[in-house]
C-alpha cells in the first residue's frame, strides 16, 4: 500500500493551497538539472566524505579526469564522513540522490537495502578480479552495487624521534603499549591517540583490537571484548591518552600527532603524503600490538566503495557508470594506491603494485588478511557497529565498566 | 530633584568589566579568526600579526551560503510583516470576536519545539518539491518571525488612538488603505523592530537550514559553519572568521538600531 | 458621496473583509504550528525506517514505537537531562540577570551603551557561539583550561567537553551565557517600573538595601520575573542547536536532551516514527509547564505594551 504517511501530508498540501496562492508568485526552486534540453548529459554530481582540503582537490581532480573521458564535468562535493549516511539517507527521501556515490564499505549493503542504489552489472561495469573481502562488501543479495578503487587498513604510527628520546622500542603486546605510552607522556604531549569519537569511526578504530583478540561483533558482551576495551580505559586513565579522543575524528587524530602533541596514534596509510609533507616529522609506520605476542593481528578492511544511485534519469546513471568504471580501472587504481599509500583492490593489481612499490607490500599482505566489516553481521552491522561505539564512549567516560558497557552494546547489537 | 549626584565612576569602571567578561568568547572568536592557518591548536592571547587568510578561505567556501542567509533572512522579514501586520491590526482594533483567544493561540505557538515542527514538515515538503527550496526555507523560517511580529505590533497598535483609524474611515478610506496609509507609517518603529528581529531570527535559524536542506543548493551559513566542525579541523582560523562574518549582521544592528533591539527584547521576548 | 457609500456597506461583507486580515496569519499559524502537531501525533502511530520515504511505506504501528521509547534507559536520562538542563539554564541566567539589572539600576556614565552591548551574545546566532565556546573548551588547548591551569585553579585540565557531568554543565554555563542577556533586559525592565518613591519611603523607614530588596523590589517585581521565568522554561526545554554544536549529545550520550533526542532519530536514523513519539512526550512537557504559563500568559500579553 502506498501508505497513509503520504495521505497524512495531503491534509498540509490541502491546507497548503489557501497560502500557497499567495506564494507562489515569489516562488523559487532548487533545482540543479544540468542535462541540456537535447537531453544529452553534460555534467553529473558526485559526493563522497573527502572533506579534507587536499584529498578533496585531488579526489576531485580524478573525478575530473575520468569524467573528461566520459564527456561530463563532475560537480565534486564532499561532507564530513559522520554526516555521509543520513545525508544520503536523506538525499533518497528527496530524490535528490547525486549521480555518482562514494560509500564506506560497511554502509553499502545497508543504503543498498533501501533501494536507493542500483546494480553495476546494468552497466556492463567490469566487476571481476577483486579481493574477496572488498568484493563482498560491495555485494548485495548477490548483486554488485559498490566498487573500491583501492583498500587499506590501520596500523600504528609512532613518533621516531620522541620514541628514541624516551628510549622506547616499538610496542608490539598491549603491555608494551601501556608502558611506552606512559613514557612518551610528557606535559602537552600524550603518549597515544585513537579515535574514540561516538561514530562508526569511533567503532573501526577498535575493532583491531577486538578482532585481534579473538573477539567478535556477535559477542560483544565476551571477555574477550572486555579485555580490548579496557586497555582504551587503561590508556585514558594513566594520563596516557587524553580524554579528549572521545570528541576526536582520524582527521584529528592525525593533526594531533603532526602537531607533536601525541607520540604514537593509530591511523591508516591514506594519512602517509600528508604526513611526508611535514619535514620536521619523523614517523614510522608498526603493526597494532596485540594483547599477547603469539596472536595475530586483524584488522578492518577499510575502502570506500563508488556506486550510482537510483536516479530519472538512465542516461545520468550511465555516465556515472562510465566514470566509475574509469575510477577503477588498473590504471586509477595504482595512481590512488601511489597516492594515497594504499591497495588496489584487484589482486593481480594489488601484487604488480607489491613489486613496484616494495615499501607498500607489507600493507598488501596485511589487506589481504583484512575483515570485512559486514561479513559476519550484513545488513545488522550498523547495529553492532552502534553497540561498540557507545560502549567505547561509556567506559571511557567512566560511565560504566568495560563490561557493562559491552553487555549493553550486545542489546543494542541484537536489538534486544 | 536635589543637588545632581556626581558621575559614579567606579560603577563605570565595574561595568565595563561585567561587560568585558561576558563578552570574552567573542574577543576570543575574533582573535581566532585573525591567527594564521594551519593547526592552530594554540592561539595566542592576542591576535600579534593579523593573518587575514581566514577571511579569504572562508569568504571563497561560505560566500555563497552569506548570501543564501541574506536571501533568505529578507524573504522571511517580508513574509513575516506581510502576514503579522494585516493580523496585527485587526486584532487591535477591530474588536472582533475571540481576539484574546487568538492572541493566546500565537503566544502557545512559542511552545511548540522546532523539532516537532520539522519532523512534519519534512515529510510535508518532500512531497511538495519544497526541499532544497529558497522558499520552504523562508516559510518554515518564518515560524519565528510571524508570532514574534504578531505580538509586537498588536502590542503596539493596541496603543494608537482608534480616533485616527475613524477620521480616516469617515473620509471614505477603505480599511486596507487605511492600513496602508495611516496605521503602518505611525507604527513604522514597531516595524522596524519585528523585521529587525525576524532577520535575525531566520539569519541564526539551524534546525531548518539542516533538517530541509539535504543538498547544498540552499545551504545558509549556519549549517557551513556546523560543517566546518570535523572536517576541516586545522582551519580554525577559517572557521571563526566564518563565525565572525555569521555575526555582523547582529553587532551591526546592534549598534546602528539599539534603539529598536532594546525595544524588541523587552516587548518580545522570543527564542 | 463616498462617504454615503460606505455608510450603505452591507454589514455582512464589512465583517468578511475584518477577517480576511487575519486569514493569511491565521492560515499560516495553522499549517506551520497547528499541522505539524497534529501531523506528529500521526507519525508516531507509524513505523518509518530508512527505506520509507523512498518506497512511501510507513505501515501502521499502534503504540509500538511509545512502548519502544518509553521505558528504556535513554528516555529516562533524557528527560532527567532535559530538566536538569533547564532547571541549570534558568537558575543561572535568572540569578545572574537580576544582579546584572540591579547593578544596571545604579547611574552612571556610559549605562546605557554598555547595556545594550550586552545583549550581543542573545543576538549571536547560537552556531556561532556554540562554536567558539566549543573551542574554548577544549581540554588540552582551549583557553578556559589554559586561564585555570595559569591561575593554578586546576593542575591538570577540566574535561569540559569530555567528561559525562562536565559536558552536561558546560551546556548549561554556554545556555547560561546565552540567556543572561534576555534575563537583563526585561528585569532591568521591570525595575524600572518600581516607583522611586517606595525606595525612599523604604529608607526612610531605616531599610538597608537587603531589606529594601526584599519588601519593595521583590514584591514589585515578582510579576515580571514570573514571565521571564515561564518564557524561559518554554524556550530552554527546546533548545537543540547549542547541545548539537558543543557536544553533539555526548559523550556517551551524557548531554543528550528530548529534542536532541528526538532529532537523532528522526534525522540520522530516520526513524521518524519514534521521533515524533518523542516530540510529542516533548510538547506534553512544555504543556504541564504551560499550565503555568496560561496563568502567566496574561501578565506577558501585557509586559509587551512597553514597545514604543
Amino acid at each position: 500500500m502506498r501508505s497513509a504517511a503520504i495521505s497524512a501530508r495531503r491534509r498540509f498540501t490541502a491546507l497548503a493551497g489557501t497560502v500557497a496562492l499567495a506564494l507562489t508568485a515569489a516562488g523559487c526552486g532548487g533545482g540543479t538539472g544540468s542535462a541540456s534540453a537535447d537531453g544529452k548529459v553534460t555534467s553529473i554530481t558526485a559526493l563522497d566524505y573527502y572533506t579534507d582540503t587536499a584529498e578533496h582537490a585531488q579526489w576531485g581532480a580524478r573525478l575530473t579526469a575520468c569524467g573528461k573521458r566520459a564527456g561530463v564535468t563532475v560537480e565534486h562535493r564532499s561532507v564530513p564522513g559522520a554526516s555521509l549516511v543520513p545525508q544520503v539517507l536523506r538525499q533518497a527521501s528527496s530524490r535528490t540522490l547525486p549521480d555518482l556515490l562514494m560509500l564506506d564499505n560497511p554502509d553499502l549493503q545497508q543504503i543498498a537495502q533501501t533501494g536507493a542504489l542500483t546494480p553495476l552489472d546494468a552497466y556492463g561495469v567490469d566487476a571481476g578480479g577483486y579481493a574477496e573481502g572488498i568484493r563482498s562488501a560491495g555485494t548485495y543479495r548477490g548483486k554488485v552495487y559498490g566498487l573500491a578503487p583501492t583498500v587499506s587498513t590501520v596500523a600504528l604510527f609512532y613518533n621516531k624521534d620522541m620514541l628514541a628520546e624516551a628510549g622506547v622500542a616499538v610496542p608490539r603486546t598491549w603491555a608494551e603499549l601501556k608502558k611506552a605510552a606512559a613514557e612518551l607522556t610528557r606535559p602537552g604531549r600524550y603518549g597515544m591517540a585513537v579515535d574514540a569519537n561516538a561514530t562508526f569511526e569511533g567503532t573501526w578504530q577498535f575493532l583491531p583490537f577486538l578482532w585481534s583478540n579473538g573477539g567478535d561483533e556477535t559477542r560483544l558482551d565476551a571477555p574477550q571484548a572486555a579485555q580490548a576495551l579496557q586497555l582504551w580505559v587503561d590508556l585514558v586513565r594513566s594520563g596516557s591518552m587524553s580524554q579528549s579522543v572521545l570528541n576526536w575524528t582520524q582527521a584529528d587524530v592525525h593533526d594531533q600527532f603532526v602537531a607533536g602533541r601525541t607520540a604514537m596514534m593509530v591511523n591508516g596509510p591514506w594519512r602517509i603524503s600528508e604526513l611526508d609533507k611535514a619535514a620536521t616529522l619523523h614517523w614510522g609506520v608498526a603493526p597494532l600490538p596485540v594483547r599477547e605476542a603469539g596472536q595475530t593481528v586483524v584488522t578492518p578492511l577499510g575502502g570506500e566503495v563508488w556506486t550510482v544511485p537510483q536516479n530519472s534519469s538512465k542516461a545520468r546513471q550511465k555516465k556515472a557508470a562510465q566514470v566509475l568504471a574509469c575510477l577503477n580501472d588498473s590504471r586509477s587504481m595504482l595512481a590512488l594506491a601511489r597516492q594515497y599509500h594504499t591497495v588496489p583492490s584487484r589482486t593481480a593489481v594489488a601484487s604488480r603494485y607489491a613489486r613496484e612499490v616494495p615499501s607498500m607490500a607489507a600493507f598488501v599482505r596485511s589487506v589481504e588478511r583484512a575483515r570485512a566489516r559486514t561479513g559476519r553481521l550484513g545488513v545488522k552491522w550498523p547495529r553492532a557497529a552502534t553497540g561498540i561505539y557507545t560502549a567505547v564512549q561509556a567506559a571511557l567516560t567512566g560511565e560504566q565498566t568495560p563490561r557493562e558497557a559491552l553487555r549493553h552494546a550486545q542489546r543494542i547489537a541484537t536489538g534486544s | 530633584m536635589k543637588r545632581p549626584p556626581a558621575p559614579d565612576r567606579l560603577s563605570t569602571l565595574v561595568g565595563i568589566v561585567l561587560l568585558a567578561v561576558m563578552l570574552f568568547p567573542v574577543y576570543w572568536m575574533v582573535n581566532a579568526s585573525l591567527q594564521p592557518a594551519g593547526n592552530l591548536l594554540r592561539a595566542g592571547w592576542f591576535p600579534r600579526h593579523p593573518d587575514f587568510g581566514g577571511y579569504a578561505t572562508a569568504l571563497h567556501d561560505q560566500g555563497r551560503n552569506l548570501v543564501t542567509s541574506l536571501v533568505v533572512a529578507l524573504g522571511s522579514v517580508v513574509l513575516s510583516l506581510a502576514l503579522a501586520a494585516p493580523a496585527a491590526y485587526a486584532l487591535a482594533q477591530f474588536r472582533l470576536r475571540g481576539t484574546r483567544l487568538m492572541l493566546f493561540g500565537v503566544l502557545v505557538t512559542q511552545m511548540v519545539p522546532g523539532i516537532v515542527v520539522a519532523n512534519a514538515l519534512y515529510g510535508a515538503y518532500t512531497d511538495l518539491g519544497l526541499l532544497n527550496s529558497r522558499l520552504g526555507l523562508v516559510l518554515a523560517d518564518s515560524t519565528a518571525g510571524v508570532p514574534f511580529s504578531i505580538l509586537l505590533l498588536h502590542a503596539f497598535l493596541r496603543g494608537v488612538p482608534r480616533e485616527i483609524v475613524e477620521a480616516a474611515r469617515v473620509d471614505g478610506a477603505g480599511r486596507l488603505r487605511v492600513l496602508w496609509s495611516v496605521v503602518l507609517p505611525v507604527s513604522r518603529n514597531a516595524l522596524i523592530t519585528a523585521g529587525l528581529f525576524t532577520f535575525l531570527f531566520s539569519w541564526s535559524d539551524f534546525l531548518f537550514a539542516v533538517t530541509l536542506n539535504t543538498t547544498d543548493t540552499v545551504r545558509p551559513v549556519t549549517v557551513g559553519i556546523y560543517e566546518y566542525i570535523g572536517a576541516h579541523t586545522n582551519q580554525w582560523n577559517a572557521l571563526m572568521a566564518t563565525a565572525v562574518l555569521a555575526s555582523l549582521p547582529a553587532s551591526v544592528l546592534l549598534v546602528l538600531a539599539q534603539r529598536h533591539v532594546t525595544a524588541g527584547v523587552t516587548g518580545g521576548a522570543v527564542r | 458621496m463616498r462617504r454615503a457609500g460606505s455608510l450603505r456597506r452591507p454589514r455582512l461583507p464589512e465583517r468578511v473583509t475584518r477577517w480576511l486580515f487575519l486569514l493569511p496569519a491565521l492560515a499560516y499559524l495553522l499549517l506551520f504550528f497547528g499541522y505539524p502537531l497534529v501531523e506528529n501525533v500521526v507519525m508516531s502511530f507509524r513505523q518509518y525506517s530508512a527505506s520509507t520515504f523512498y518506497t512511501g511505506e510507513a505501515p501502521f504501528a499502534g503504540l509500538r514505537n511509545y512502548a519502544e521509547v518509553l521505558p528504556s534507559d535513554l528516555f529516562r536520562e533524557a528527560v532527567l537531562t532535559t530538566v536538569l538542563f533547564t532547571v541549570g539554564s534558568l537558575v543561572g541566567q535568572f540569578v545572574i540577570g537580576l544582579a546584572l539589572a540591579l547593578f544596571f539600576q545604579r547611574r552612571f556614565p556610559l549605562n546605557g551603551v554598555l547595556r545594550s552591548l550586552l545583549l550581543l551574545p542573545w543576538l549571536l546566532p547560537l552556531v556561532v557561539s556554540g562554536t567558539t565556546w566549543r573551542w574554548m573548551l577544549d581540554t588540552d588547548t582551549g583557553v578556559v583550561d589554559r586561564a585555570l591551569r595559569d591561575l593554578h585553579v586546576v593542575s591538570s585540565g577540566v574535561p569540559w567537553l569530555t567528561g559525562t557531568s562536565e559536558a552536561l554543565v558546560s551546556v548549561i554555563l554556554v545556555n547560561i551565557w546565552v540567556g543572561i542577556p534576555f534575563n537583563t533586559a526585561i528585569l532591568y525592565g521591570g525595575l524600572q517600573a518600581v516607583p522611586a518613591h517606595l525606595y525612599e519611603a523604604a529608607k526612610l523607614d531605616g531599610a538597608g538595601p537587603v531589606a529594601s530588596f526584599r519588601h519593595v523590589t521583590w514584591p514589585l517585581l515578582r510579576p515580571v520575573a514570573g514571565v521571564v521565568l515561564v518564557l524561559g522554561v518554554v524556550y530552554t526545554v527546546k533548545v537543540l542547536d547549542i547541545i548539537l554544536v558543543v557536544t553533539g549529545g555526548g559523550p556517551a550520550d551524557a548531554t543528550q536532551t528530548l529534542a536532541t533526542r528526538s532529532y537523532a532519530l528522526s534525522f540520522q536514523q530516520f526513524d521518524f516514527g519514534r521521533g515524533a513519539a518523542l516530540g510529542n512526550v516533548l510538547i506534553l512537557l512544555s504543556l504541564v509547564l504551560a499550565l503555568v504559563h496560561l496563568r502567566a500568559g496574561r501578565r506577558a500579553l501585557d509586559s509587551r505594551g512597553v514597545v514604543r
